[in-house]
């Protein structure tokens, strides 16, 4: 170990694969340290489309990650079941999708190990009646929705019990490297204090997904990505109790995920360059709006609570394999890659992993660390699917009904609610905060679901800010956190992105009405830059 | 059948207004609203004109009128007319409004502890309006009621510049009984607590408790009763030993529901008919003129014919005009052309600054009659007001109210002469 090593190993991202592999690396008992440049789950992560795969969309374009889907799907279960609703999924065709595709798709799927059953179309509408009667076949399979917040929640604290630390708001800004090139150390800065820190190790794991480019980049390494944006919608309810697919290849706005108490309609792919570019675009919306209407017909009139879009990890295959070429985000694919950069860049130490789904981090972690581990001379094996998740994963899955259930349980009536809509009561806000006290509004929002119903956070951003303030003035609050007014603003400005690109109908309207409240009645046009106090604004 | 001189379609501000007012002058009025307004969202106080840089509300007309297109730019000269008949109609009442164009515009403090213009204020929340001449700020709050905030707002008032303002300002809170955090607490309910005497003097007597000595101002949560505000109001001047002003918090608006309530009872007094509750579902045509609207009713249709028809639908915000998908504006009784910013971008990056799309409206001749973009009257017994008129941004300019009152009176005073000569 070179002198001055802090840890063995710096993982870069706190995303679901990041902090996979921090759990991986801290069960094979190599130190490890994660940095995060802004909250965990904050990347494509938090901002994908909420889909456990059975793998069955990928089985004739890509059956590599088909049969990775399917199998993580099994261990997930298993080890995660607080965060997995088991929906269930159909895969349905509609008189566009082709009669090829569906007489072939049940071999494939055997092939690929995926369980597939027909379902008769009156069996079919009578579990889902708001689809489309013009759906001629549909097969059951095992996908199911699938919560990243507290499945990357729960991995960083089992992370955190075998001895790992993990932090967020700390971004990657360079690299120290030896004489043979070979990384020593990573250069962070807190992107909220600005304060840097160097942090010495044996071995870098870059996951960063669509942002691994850059790293590579920093460390004078090569990658190149093809970030391809995906843009979804989310409706303010359920069209389904299952996931519904279209039976067809990959195509726009072909998957519907039932997510809590809304559903999630997606995605559209386009190729780009910028993963930072989250602008979803009007004929983004009515494409997809259009391609909704062949599942659930009357869906382009229903109201639409947000937009937003996420930035695929996707990596340019000519780069990894020096295979074909490729002109479609989609065509590339999706199953995951380790690089190491040390034997193909000369610059040891490095590795990054890309591709990949969420539903496979667990497996794409194993790869990754696989090779650090062996590289650093550990051969502990993974132990990843064999252990259970700890808390808030490992309990049974949110369902707004077990919410109101609880409330009720303590005596009716209503709770002390910040946010009606998604029936989030003070003391879960608190304990929230207890558990993070450097928390914004909109890191909260990632753990509670708080602003995340039909109202996107007109009455409780107020609320959960004279909270915050509370905290602050008590000394509870960390001191890089942001105060109560610039979290407030942050929230709502951060509310408003997803609202813009879908503000008509009902949605424009509850834009106007909490423009008036916060505006007109509470002059927050007015409101100090940051809240005063004993310790005001530095 | 019901048939009138003039239906009045909405029950905001500006509905209730000119329904009040064509009542008042002997007209047989019909008021037909989808549902409760922004009365009930809103702060209740009289937002007339408090553009960036105006220290005055007359001022403030003045700069606005001079603006081509603002509502004011062709009503500028009737706005006082029609406070002096807001007034006149509330005197006497709880929602009595104090204070007038030519004071200057005071910042007030809203619940979160920002200051906001003000100048015309309903009688309970007069007092927040300066000089205050080294008296303290007072912020009283109730314990577990969710939206009064007084630490947080004293905090940010302090942070922020107030010239002229308070000597001092503190923030308590007082526990009132019977009140813990399983109750559902919403303004309402509260004001319908304060309404009970017994309650009420228990409540004073709490809030008083926490009072400490000094000279205040005593900001509270504009909870003060529905019914018995004005008693309530002085009742608790007495007890908490210091002007009481009310400050309103997150909808729904008691100040505002006051509001509401007054201007019903004055219109059903004077004879005038309203039905909350139902859409106008069919438009009946004769040309350029509209014979009768219908309104979905409890399991029937209602048919109403009238003169003239008063468009008092309020906006995006009243649901009066819907956008569509791709842009398209709709407005949902008549389908009159409708105004917006269509060139720019709607929305500011900026969720605490004025959004472009919000001058969105119906464009109006000087009779307030809807027109095309040649100019020409598209309906012509149809007449236009309050926030569904184009070419104002009332929460920037804070003249919703304004607009919403005048429009209603220049609209009531032309068809009351009318039915007057007839
Ligand atoms: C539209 C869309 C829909 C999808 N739907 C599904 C689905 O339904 N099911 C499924 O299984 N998969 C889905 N995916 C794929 C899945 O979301 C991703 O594969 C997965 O989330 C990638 O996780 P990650 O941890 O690798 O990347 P990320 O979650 O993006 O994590 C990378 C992290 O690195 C951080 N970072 C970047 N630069 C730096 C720096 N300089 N310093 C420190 N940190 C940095 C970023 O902030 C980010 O948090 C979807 C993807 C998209 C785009
Ligand atoms: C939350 C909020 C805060 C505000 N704050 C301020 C402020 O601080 N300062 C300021 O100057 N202005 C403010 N305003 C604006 C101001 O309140 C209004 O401009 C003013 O009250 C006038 O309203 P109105 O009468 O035109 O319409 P509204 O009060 O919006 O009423 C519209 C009425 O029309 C009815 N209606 C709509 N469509 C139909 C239909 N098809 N059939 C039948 N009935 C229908 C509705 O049910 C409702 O009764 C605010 C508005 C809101 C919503």
């Amino acid at each position: 170990m070179p002198a001055g090593a802090e840890v063995d190993v710096v993982v870069i991202g706190g995303g679901a694969t990041g902090a996979g592999v921090l759990r991986d690396l801290a069960m094979r008992g190599l130190s490890a340290t994660l940095v995060e440049r802004g909250d965990f789950a904050s990347g494509t992560s938090g901002r994908y489309h909420g889909l456990l795969h059975s793998g069955a969309r990928y089985v004739e374009s890509d059956p590599i990650s088909a049969r990775h889907c399917i199998e993580e799907n099994a261990v997930l279960r298993r080890i995660a079941p607080g965060t997995i609703e088991p929906t269930g999924g159909y895969f349905v065709a509609t008189p566009d999708d082709p009669d090829d595709y569906l007489d072939r798709f049940p071999a494939a799927c055997a092939k690929a190990g995926i369980e597939t059953e027909p379902v008769p179309l009156d069996e079919l509408f009578r579990a889902e009646p708001l689809l489309s009667r013009e759906i001629r076949a549909a097969y059951r399979v095992p996908d199911a929705a699938l919560e990243p917040w507290e499945l990357v929640d729960g991995t960083l604290n089992s992370a955190r019990e075998h001895g790992a630390t993990a932090h967020r708001y700390r971004a990657v800004i360079g690299f120290e490297r030896d004489a043979d090139g070979s990384v020593a150390a990573v250069m962070t800065r807190d992107t909220r204090t600005g304060e840097e820190e160097t942090i010495a190790c044996r071995a870098v794991v870059s996951a960063a997904g669509a942002w691994a480019g850059q790293i590579a980049e920093l460390a004078g390494a090569r990658l190149t990505m093809s970030p391809g944006k995906g843009s979804m919608l989310i409706f303010n309810r359920r069209f389904s109790t299952a996931v519904i697919n279209r039976l067809a290849p990959p195509g726009d706005g072909d998957i519907l995920v039932p997510v809590h108490t809304v559903c999630i309609l997606g995605t559209t792919d386009i190729t780009g360059e910028d993963p930072d570019d989250a602008v979803v675009t009007e004929e983004e919306i009515s494409a997809l709006l259009a391609d909704g209407e062949r599942l659930v017909p009357g869906i382009s009139g229903a109201r639409v609570l947000r937009a937003y879009a996420g930035s695929r990890p996707l990596y340019d295959a000519d780069e990894v394999s020096g295979a074909a070429s490729h002109d479609e985000s989609r065509e590339i694919s999706r199953a995951h890659h380790v690089i190491d950069h040390g034997a193909r860049d000369g610059v040891g130490g490095l590795w990054s992993i890309v591709g990949g789904k969420l539903t496979t981090y667990r497996l794409m972690a194993r790869d990754v660390t696989d090779a650090v581990a062996a590289a650093l001379g550990n051969d502990a094996p993974c132990r990843t699917a064999d252990e259970p998740l700890p808390e808030p994963a490992g309990h049974s899955p949110y369902w707004l009904g077990d919410r109101l259930a609880a409330i009720e349980a303590e005596g009716g009536g209503d709770a002390d609610l910040v946010c009606e809509c998604e029936l989030v009561t003070r003391q879960r806000l608190a304990d929230a905060l207890d558990r993070r006290a450097d928390s914004s509004l909109d890191d909260l929002r990632r753990t509670t679901r708080l602003g995340m119903g039909p109202c996107q956070g007109a009455f409780c951003m107020p609320r959960a800010a004279a909270m915050l303030d509370a905290r602050r003035a008590d000394g509870r609050l960390h001191p890089a956190a942001p105060d109560a007014n610039v979290a407030l603003r942050s929230f709502a400005a951060e509310r408003l992105r997803g609202t813009r690109p879908i503000a008509w109908g009902d949605q424009l309207t509850e834009l106007f009405l909490t423009a008036g409240i916060f505006r007109g009645t509470l002059g927050t046009d007015a409101l100090p830059e940051h809240t005063g106090g004993d310790d005001a604004a530095s | 059948m019901p048939r009138a001189d003039v239906v009045v379609i909405g029950a905001g501000l500006s509905g209730l207004a000119c329904a009040a007012e064509l009542a008042g002058s002997g007209a047989s009025v019909f008021l037909a609203a989808k549902g409760m307004a922004s009365t009930h969202w809103t702060h209740g106080g009289l937002d007339v004109a408090a553009p960036d840089g105006a220290s005055t509300s007359r001022d403030g007309i003045a700069r606005l009128a001079g603006s081509a297109g603002h509502p004011y730019a062709r009503m500028s000269d009737h706005v006082a007319d029609a406070v002096a008949a807001h007034r006149a109609r509330l005197d006497g009442t709880a929602v009595a409004m104090v204070g007038d164009l030519d004071m200057p515009l005071a910042p007030i403090p809203t619940a979160l502890g920002a200051l906001r213009p003000a100048a015309i204020l309903p009688m309970g929340q007069g007092a927040a309006v300066g000089p205050w001449e080294g008296q303290g700020l007072l912020l009283l709050g109730i314990g577990h009621f969710r939206d009064s905030w007084v630490d947080y707002a004293a905090r940010n008032l302090t942070a922020g510049a107030w010239p002229g303002g308070p000597a001092e300002i503190r923030a308590v809170t007082a526990d009132l009984p019977g009140l813990d955090a399983r109750n559902n607490l919403n303004a309402r309910t509260l004001a319908v607590l304060f309404d009970d005497p017994a309650w009420r003097a228990r409540a004073l007597a709490a809030m008083a408790a926490v009072v400490p000595p000094g000279a205040w101002r005593i900001g509270v949560p504009a909870v003060l009763g529905l019914e018995a505000h004005a008693e309530i109001h002085a009742h608790a001047q007495e007890v908490l030993g210091g002007a009481v002003f009310e400050m309103p918090s997150l909808p729904p608006s008691v100040p505002g529901v006051r509001l509401f309530d007054e201007l019903r009872r004055r219109i059903t007094a004077a004879g005038g008919r309203i039905q909350v509750g139902f859409d106008v579902v069919e438009v009946e045509r004769d040309g350029r003129r509209v014979r009768a609207i219908h309104t979905e009713a409890a399991s029937r249709t209602l048919r109403l014919a009238a003169d003239t028809f008063v468009l008092a639908t309020g906006g995006i915000a009243g649901e009066g005009i819907r956008a569509h998908r791709g842009r398209r504006l709709e407005e949902r009784v008549f389908g009159l052309p409708v105004t917006a910013p269509n060139d720019s971008e709607w929305f500011s990056d900026d969720p605490m600054q004025p959004h472009p799309i919000e001058s969105l409206g119906i464009d109006v001749d000087d009779h307030l009659r809807p027109i095309d973009p040649t100019g020409q009257p598209v309906l012509e017994n149809v007449r236009v007001i309050g926030s569904s008129l184009a070419g104002m941004r009332y929460l920037e300019q804070r003249c919703g109210d304004g607009v919403a009152i005048t429009s209603a009176h220049v609209v009531a005073r032309s068809l009351a002469a009318r039915s007057a000569a007839a």
